[in-house]
């Protein structure tokens, strides 16, 4: 569920070039809406094949180099045109500037084909079942290729939706990589152009961090989760490192669609950020359904030979204060992938005059305002709540506050639900207990937790556990975190968390009647 | 009783606060006698702890076919659980045709095997009877394999099968004896060749060809799960689905239960049925709407007809126990007291109580609670969601837009909704023409939530959370300021943006 957009240069050329060409023939006048900002110029608009755009015809020589928008967003990805489509609505001229495909990473190499991956991997699961809920499946054989030439038509179907959504909406596309230049007004340029905008979004987005061969010899070796959306057979020999949600949903999609997969971790556990019941449950998880788990370990060199990958590990424990550091080699390894994090989108963007912080991520208030006026960012170049759904949330309600007038409209961080679609798949929203307890004190946080089998499983020979927990806290008993792991939690979060951002408490849930039979059930039924 | 529908383990954690502080009843035997052991009666009867005497009888008649089973009433037994477990069976037949599109390379043909199915639903219903015994045992209940009548308002008399009387005195009795499927008498061959959802969890052998009489979540519940596992399935409906639910989302149910493959024969009656000498039924019927008769053999007949409360053994009639004349359930008030003091009823027998698991157990419980003078809480049957597990599943909680109508008026109400493509049948090339989400508002004001209604795929797990914020009162903008998660189903009922009254097309392009 990450997101983030391509604005920027990855050495890739756009595929298709037929809608990056603007026309600037002169056709019909296009009637001029009202404009929002006070530097408005007297504009003639031209209306190409995929929308409008305005040329500034003022007698400013600076300026008029310039193509003039309402709204200019740097980033085609899932904030960035949530904000362009929400401006246009709103009557914005607005353009968006994207360098590689639409959608940006939750449609191209995130959400949407991890998802489908993962939908992949769960049949896989199911046909361990079969059998025992009386069906005889004999031999199955499994296609990487069948499923990587639907997933990928069914991601360009969704790179052709965007475009037709940013067509109709009139919103003019601009493709290439941006630049900000010096000029005294916000103006970014592309492949030689410039355009400038009262106000500019940056939604840049965020790629995978990646190790240089400095650090580590060999890193190059390794693919990253792009790469892994390129992969065109099933690798027979996984090694994934890293402990993130990303690390675990790679890990659980190979392994369970056949691939021998090894999993490196710097400590004892993954998911470290979740609540402790997350992370000892999911990494319990990832052991059961056959994962190789190194626990204390870190890769420290990886070469090629004839038959693959030689990835060397080193381990030790550090509670072990006496024992002598591990080395260890993983041979024939086909894929290493690299999860250790992802990093904002930022170089070649030349944000000078923009605040970042040490990492690079874009420093923004609560309204999405970065350090110079009239740019505002969204979405992961932010580095908070890496989420799609947030960027198109952050995005819209900045629409909102431009060009409606609605100076409060701003994106409440607080109680976003998510879910890692590890096996079986994990929900959690609010506060985890350590966070309850360190903000409110043991003394005011009460915990309920249940774990029990699904009832899925009560007749097959494969089994998984169900564990839930809530946080409350106060007299009241406020629920203030959720957090599950099992069959169908990434249905059962979304409907709790709206009741959770009311401010439901822990009488509500018992107030709440049960749906029979079902998993989520337990939530309401828990003492 | 959700915990008890679970796994083994479960059983472990009950045996908490149990306080030996009993202080015996003085002139009775019991303080609480308990008749019926299904969802209700088990529930009531295991928290009528806080020192008191509690026992609890359950006796099954055998079906007219002989079918009998054990402790736990319908839901353990003959409803939700074996029901659900088989509807998962169902749901593999077609993630076996979507796993093909998703690169599995299965051969063909593959075929379902009733018995192996049966001996796991089985297996595991048997288990949690077991787990319900050792769950009385805990909590000190005694189990009588009673069959129980009122003898007056303290005294109940338990036959057991051999035909030996034993009376027991208690100051309440709770009756919780649920209710069983109605056959059409009326219909010749009707009992002698029918079955019900009775029998239908405990058949040795696969069904074959059925034809399912009647339209009731029951039916379509049954009938969807023997299309899923490839039986030729048809269902006969008199006049419309689904009644009480939703319209417009029955319509989807049954949309989606024709596309899957389930055949439908509208406005249409059984008028005989007939065993031929090669054994099978054949099945006469009217078409009300031509008044043709039209005729087809299939191997079983299930009678999905509705079901009665069960309450002919019981001797309500000499106590002068209120029964409603046209449904013959007791007649409740809030509190589930009968018009005879000291005796209560709850669950599927009582007059327009809903018949669901969780209710009754939900009201099972405050009863005990009340009875045992802990509290005065009173069941709130507000608010209740529901699953039906159809092929494509419909969640709902609150009003139906007909009657948000009725209530509201037309001009009163907004209904949000959205056509959505469940990701997972993106691949798969499923059609997702009848996944759907309604959410019915107020129109003004802070647009409060009436219903909300969802089909598609987990639509019991989606429902519980969003049943939740209804409870406590959840508007639409509750809705659109919770971020979604994605990709799920679920999201969607939080991005809904369109409303009926716009006119505009509902389907949900894009993320």
């Amino acid at each position: 569920t990450q997101h983030n957009t391509r604005g920027l240069p990855q050495g890739r050329q756009p595929e298709n070039r037929k809608h990056a060409v603007i026309g600037f023939l002169l056709t019909l006048p296009f009637p001029v809406r009202p404009t929002h900002t006070p530097t408005s110029f007297l504009v003639m608009a031209v209306f190409t094949q995929h929308g409008s755009i305005r040329r500034n015809m003022a007698s400013d020589r600076a300026a008029s180099q310039a193509t003039r928008f309402d709204f200019l967003v740097i980033g085609g990805g899932s904030g960035g045109l949530a904000g362009a489509r929400r401006a246009s609505e709103l009557g914005a001229a607005t353009a968006v500037i994207e360098s590689h495909k639409l959608g940006g990473t939750c449609v191209n190499v995130g959400c949407v084909p991890k998802k489908v991956m993962w939908n992949a991997a769960v049949h896989a699961e199911y046909l361990h079942d079969h059998s025992d809920y009386g069906f005889d499946t004999g031999n199955v054989r499994f296609s990487w290729e069948t499923l990587k030439a639907k997933r990928d038509a069914y991601v360009s179907h969704l790179n052709r939706i965007y475009r037709n959504n940013l067509d109709k909406a009139k919103i003019q596309t601009i493709q290439g990589h941006a630049r900000f230049t010096n000029d005294p007004e916000p103006t970014v340029e592309v492949d030689g152009r410039k355009y400038t905008a009262p106000h500019i979004l940056i939604a840049t987005g965020g790629l995978p961090s990646v190790l240089s061969d400095a650090e580590i010899p060999g890193a190059n070796l390794g693919i990253t989760s792009d790469g892994f959306f390129e992969l065109e057979t099933l690798p027979k020999r996984t090694v994934i490192v890293g402990a993130g949600y990303i690390a675990v949903e790679m890990a659980g999609i190979l392994s369970t669609l056949g691939s021998k997969t090894s999993l490196i971790i710097r400590q004892t556990g993954v998911l470290r950020n979740f609540d402790s019941l997350i992370s000892a449950n999911c990494t319990k998880e990832l052991q059961n359904t056959g994962i190789d788990l190194w626990k204390n370990s870190q890769v420290k060199s990886v070469c090629k030979s004839e038959k693959g990958l030689e990835v060397t590990i080193v381990t030790k424990d550090p509670e072990k204060k006496n024992d002598e550091e591990k080395t260890s080699t993983i041979q024939e390894v086909d894929c290493l992938l690299w999860a250790i994090g992802r990093q904002p989108n930022i170089s070649g963007l030349n944000i000078g005059g923009v605040d970042t912080d040490e990492r690079g991520h874009i420093i923004v208030d609560e309204f999405q305002n970065t350090s110079r006026p009239g740019i505002y960012a969204v979405g992961d170049v932010c580095g908070k709540a890496l989420l799609t759904p947030v960027a198109i949330a952050a995005g819209r309600k900045l629409a909102h506050r431009l060009f409606e007038g609605k100076k409060d409209s701003k994106l409440d961080y607080s109680c976003i639900p998510t879910v890692v679609f590890s096996h079986p798949p994990i929900g959690t929203v609010g506060l985890t207990e350590e966070e309850a307890i360190k903000s409110r004190g043991k003394e005011n946080v009460k915990i309920y937790k249940t774990s029990f089998t699904p009832m899925y499983h009560a007749i097959t020979s494969r089994k998984s556990q169900c564990i839930m927990k809530l946080v409350c806290v106060g007299k009241e008993e406020k629920v203030v975190g959720l957090h599950m792991q099992g069959l169908g939690c990434d249905e059962m979060l979304q409907g709790f968390s709206v009741a959770i951002k009311m401010g439901a408490t822990k009488a509500d849930f018992d107030k709440t009647i049960a749906i029979h039979p079902t998993s989520s059930e337990e939530f309401v039924t828990m003492r | 009783m959700a915990a008890l529908c679970r796994g083994r383990h479960r059983w472990k954690k009950t045996n908490c606060l149990y306080v030996p502080t009993r202080n015996l009843t003085g002139k009775y035997d019991y303080d609480l006698v308990v008749i019926g052991g299904g969802s209700g009666g088990l529930a009531c009867s295991k928290e009528a702890q806080f020192g008191q005497k509690v026992a609890v009888l359950d006796y099954v008649d055998p079906t007219v076919k002989g079918t009998k089973w054990g402790l736990g009433g319908t839901c353990v037994n003959v409803g939700c659980i074996p029901k659900k477990l088989i509807h998962q069976a169902a749901l593999f037949g077609t993630a076996l045709k979507d796993a093909k599109k998703y690169g599995w390379q299965i051969s063909e043909p593959v075929c379902h095997d009733w018995a192996t199915m049966m001996e796991g639903v089985q297996n595991h219903v048997r288990s949690l009877n077991w787990g319900h015994r050792v769950q009385l045992q805990d909590k000190k209940v005694k189990y009588l394999n009673f069959k129980g009548s009122l003898v007056d308002e303290h005294t109940v008399k338990g036959l057991t099968k051999a035909g030996k009387e034993t009376i027991l005195t208690a100051k309440n009795i709770v009756i919780v004896t649920g209710g069983r499927p109605k056959y059409p008498t009326n219909i010749p061959g009707a009992v002698e060749h029918g079955i019900t959802s009775d029998d239908m969890f405990w058949l040795k052998k696969s069904p074959g060809k059925t034809l399912v009489v009647g339209a009731s979540y029951v039916a379509l519940e049954c009938a969807g799960f023997l299309t899923g596992i490839g039986l030729d399935t048809t269902v006969m409906v008199r006049s419309i689905a689904l009644r009480g639910f939703d319209q417009q989302m029955a319509g989807l149910v049954t949309d989606y239960m024709e596309t899957y493959g389930t055949k439908f024969a509208w406005k249409c009656v059984p008028k005989r049925v007939d065993k031929l000498s090669s054994g099978a039924l054949q099945v006469t019927w009217t078409d009300t709407q031509t008044g043709g008769e039209h005729q087809d053999t299939y191997d079983s007949v299930l009678w999905a007809v509705g079901r009665a409360p069960e309450t002919k053994a019981l001797g309500l009639d000499k106590l002068g126990v209120k029964l409603n004349q046209e449904t013959g359930k007791i007649v409740l008030a809030t509190d589930e007291s009968t018009s005879v003091p000291n005796i209560y009823a709850l669950g599927d027998i009582g007059e327009g109580r809903p018949e669901l698991t969780p209710t009754a157990i939900k009201a099972g419980k405050l009863l005990a609670r009340r009875l045992a003078g802990q509290s005065a809480e009173l069941m709130n049957y507000d608010n209740v969601p529901t699953t039906v597990f159809t092929p494509l599943e419909y969640g709902c909680v609150g009003l139906s837009e007909e009657e948000a109508e009725k209530r509201h008026g037309k001009d009163n109400i907004e209904v949000y909704h959205a056509f959505y493509k469940p990701l997972e049948f993106t691949v798969a090339e499923r059609d997702a023409s009848q996944c759907y989400i309604k959410v019915v508002c107020k129109r003004f004001g802070d647009q409060t939530i009436l219903g909300l209604h969802f089909t598609g795929p987990n639509a019991g797990e989606v429902m519980q959370g969003f049943a939740m914020g209804f409870q406590c009162g959840a508007t639409y903008s509750h809705l659109s300021q919770t971020v979604g998660i994605h990709p799920t189903c679920a999201e969607e009922v939080v991005k809904v943006n369109i409303t009926k009254h716009s006119g505009l097309d509902a389907t949900v392009t894009g993320c």
